[in-house]
């Protein structure tokens, strides 16, 4: 593995109308690690993804994609190399999910290309075997449950074969059931493909689960980044979200539970 | 409804499309049009290639425009009811007409009717004033796919009003010109204007064809389409600077006929699903059978009057319009 690493960020802003929203950060990413973003909301995390994946222009400062700056990579090329699986998605997407899938090869696609060849396909069905949605190729996307669906995205996002996996809240608006199918698939992801990843969410314990690192984003800013371990203790995480929290440990890892009620 | 597989539906399109084509100009008054033609009797010769067939021909490239063009639209704007007529394209397009008809009727520009000219010159200009809107909007931090929609409403709606202004202010036959060409018609001789629409539609609709591959991404939603590469501000002007061009033609030809660009697309989805690469020709034939067939039901059902065909469309339009209000969900 390069010692250089695989993203690099440095003095990274964002503002809306004069009005700062992220920043200035400096972050790194190492290739085949897995960096959770956590922090209240509000605090930044969806506009760091979108920084990362070139949705937004920084306001200031750079981010390259190993060693290259992203002002000098096309969209479809960096594409290949940074897949995206956004939270917000529209609520009716009349395809069925080998459609969907397929689309993740986009960035290879060409506009006089009548059929995709043998080797998108072929990337297709790894993508579908991976995440373990083979059996649902037909069935249309609209017929599936939230954690289904966001199984056949992170297939899309898989299809797309960029090293580079970023995910904004991948388990939010799922039950616990559907929260543990998405958390056992990105498990199995980051032990299998060796695929660097970057996640924002707001549950603790799938970032202590997931995370190699973990980034503690507050009103844009970064408070604090470090392992599991480090960043879920109270000390951190209470002046993060405002409110009490106690810390369990299970097995090797800690568990965060809220303190609720009077 | 369980869908056709895509080729077999593009296949049974086709065989429909060239049973409209070979059927629908023998369709009509002159009942023994076809044993005339046969014996090559001179008034069925000019009946079936003078006026006819160009016709038919004519109802078909028109329909596969408007029905092409009113699914760029509803992909690009996620919205089921978008097509050119609700953006202010048609409606720039038959106020250009309109001004040409209070001006100077019978003038001529580069051998077209004046006519012509202007309502081309008002699709573009609409549709111009729409993509201007829609960046104003954007630098202006708002969503550009909602700010296009409404400024394309805007526009419409203006467009509306000034025709009604310039009625009220022309005199009678003038007014009477400008409502029946606000009607439509696909009345020709010859074949000028199958010529000059072949090039639009058929250029137009590979463009469009070409660009299949962004516009399915489109349905997965901006964010993710923006994410995997395709710059959505280009893809917007592109696709409308496509249509608006076919638009515009179509309009200069044949006068506004609406809710074809509507109405195809959405019956097409039924049966061949949403992919680009199938629905698009899907909507070509289709449209263009669906104006031959309501076209030659203009022509007959108060024969020997003859029903302008835009009327037709319109009367189909409402109910539809309605039906998938109340029936069927976005998209």
């Amino acid at each position: 593995m390069n010692d250089s690493p695989l993203l690099a960020a440095h003095g990274l802003a964002w503002a809306a109308g004069g009005r700062p929203i992220l920043g200035p950060l400096d972050l790194e990413v190492r290739a085949g690690e897995c960096l959770m973003v956590v922090g209240p909301n509000g605090a930044g995390k969806t506009t760091l993804l979108r920084l990362l994946t070139a949705l937004l222009r920084p306001t200031a400062g750079t981010i390259s994609y190993r060693g290259r700056p992203y002002t000098t990579l096309a969209r479809r090329e960096l594409a290949r190399h940074v897949a995206y699986v956004p939270q917000v998605r529209p609520a009716s997407v009349p395809l069925a999910v080998e459609e969907v899938v397929l689309l993740g090869r986009y960035p290879y696609l060409s506009a006089f290309q009548l059929a995709p060849s043998a080797r998108d396909f072929a990337a297709v069905d790894e993508a579908m075997a991976r995440v373990g949605i083979e059996e649902l190729r037909r069935r249309p996307l609209d017929e599936l449950s939230g954690g289904e669906r966001q199984a056949v995205y992170v297939a899309g996002a898989l299809a797309q074969e960029a090293e580079l996996l970023v995910l904004d809240e991948p388990t939010t608006h799922l039950d616990a059931r559907h929260q543990r199918e998405v958390a056992t698939l990105l498990l199995r992801l980051k032990a299998d493909s060796g695929r660097t990843v970057v996640a924002a969410t707001h549950d603790l314990n799938l970032a202590s689960l997931l995370g190699d690192r973990l980034l503690a984003l507050r009103a844009g800013r970064a408070t604090a980044c470090g392992s599991p371990a480090e960043i879920l203790r109270s000390e951190v995480l209470e002046p993060l979200f405002g409110t009490g929290f106690e810390i369990v440990r299970a097995g090797e890892r800690p568990v965060t539970l809220l303190q609720l009620g009077p | 409804m369980r869908r056709l597989r895509p080729r077999s539906a593009l296949l049974v399109l086709g065989a429909f499309w060239l049973a409209t084509l070979a059927l629908a100009p023998l369709w009509g008054s002159h009942a023994s049009l076809f044993h005339d033609l046969l014996r090559g009797e001179p008034t069925a010769t000019t009946i079936f290639w003078q006026l006819r067939l160009p016709r038919v021909l004519l109802a078909l490239l028109a329909g596969g425009g408007l029905a092409v063009s009113g699914l760029g639209f509803q992909t690009l704007f996620r919205n089921s009811l978008a097509e050119p007529y609700t953006l202010g394209i048609a409606s720039g397009a038959a106020l250009g007409a309109v001004l040409a008809l209070r001006a100077q009727e019978a003038a001529e520009l580069l051998g077209l009717p004046l006519v012509s000219v202007a309502s081309f010159a008002g699709a573009l200009g609409a549709t111009a004033l729409v993509v201007g809107l829609g960046a104003r909007g954007r630098r202006a931090g708002g969503d550009e796919t909602s700010t296009l929609l409404l400024a394309g409403i805007a526009v419409s709606l203006s467009c509306s009003a000034l025709i009604l202004f310039l009625q009220y202010m022309s005199d009678s036959t003038q007014t009477f010109r400008m409502v029946r060409w606000m009607m439509g018609g696909l009345s020709v001789v010859g074949y000028r204007e199958v010529i000059w629409l072949l090039p639009w539609v058929a250029g137009g609709s590979l463009f469009l064809l070409a660009l299949r591959w962004d516009l399915n991404l489109l349905l997965t939603g901006e964010e993710l389409a923006a994410s995997r590469g395709v710059d959505l501000g280009r893809l917007r002007l592109r696709v409308l600077l496509a249509t608006s061009v076919m638009i515009g033609t179509l309009v200069a030809m044949v006068g506004p006929i609406g809710f074809v660009g509507l109405m195809v697309p959405h019956m097409l989805r039924r049966f061949v699903g949403h992919d680009h690469l199938i629905l698009g020709p899907a909507c070509l034939l289709g449209g263009g059978a669906f104006l031959a067939l309501c076209d030659a039901a203009a022509r007959t059902v108060m024969a020997p009057a003859e029903l302008p065909v835009g009327v037709l469309t319109a009367l189909l339009g409402g109910p539809f319009f309605l039906w998938l209000l109340v029936v069927r969900r976005k998209v």
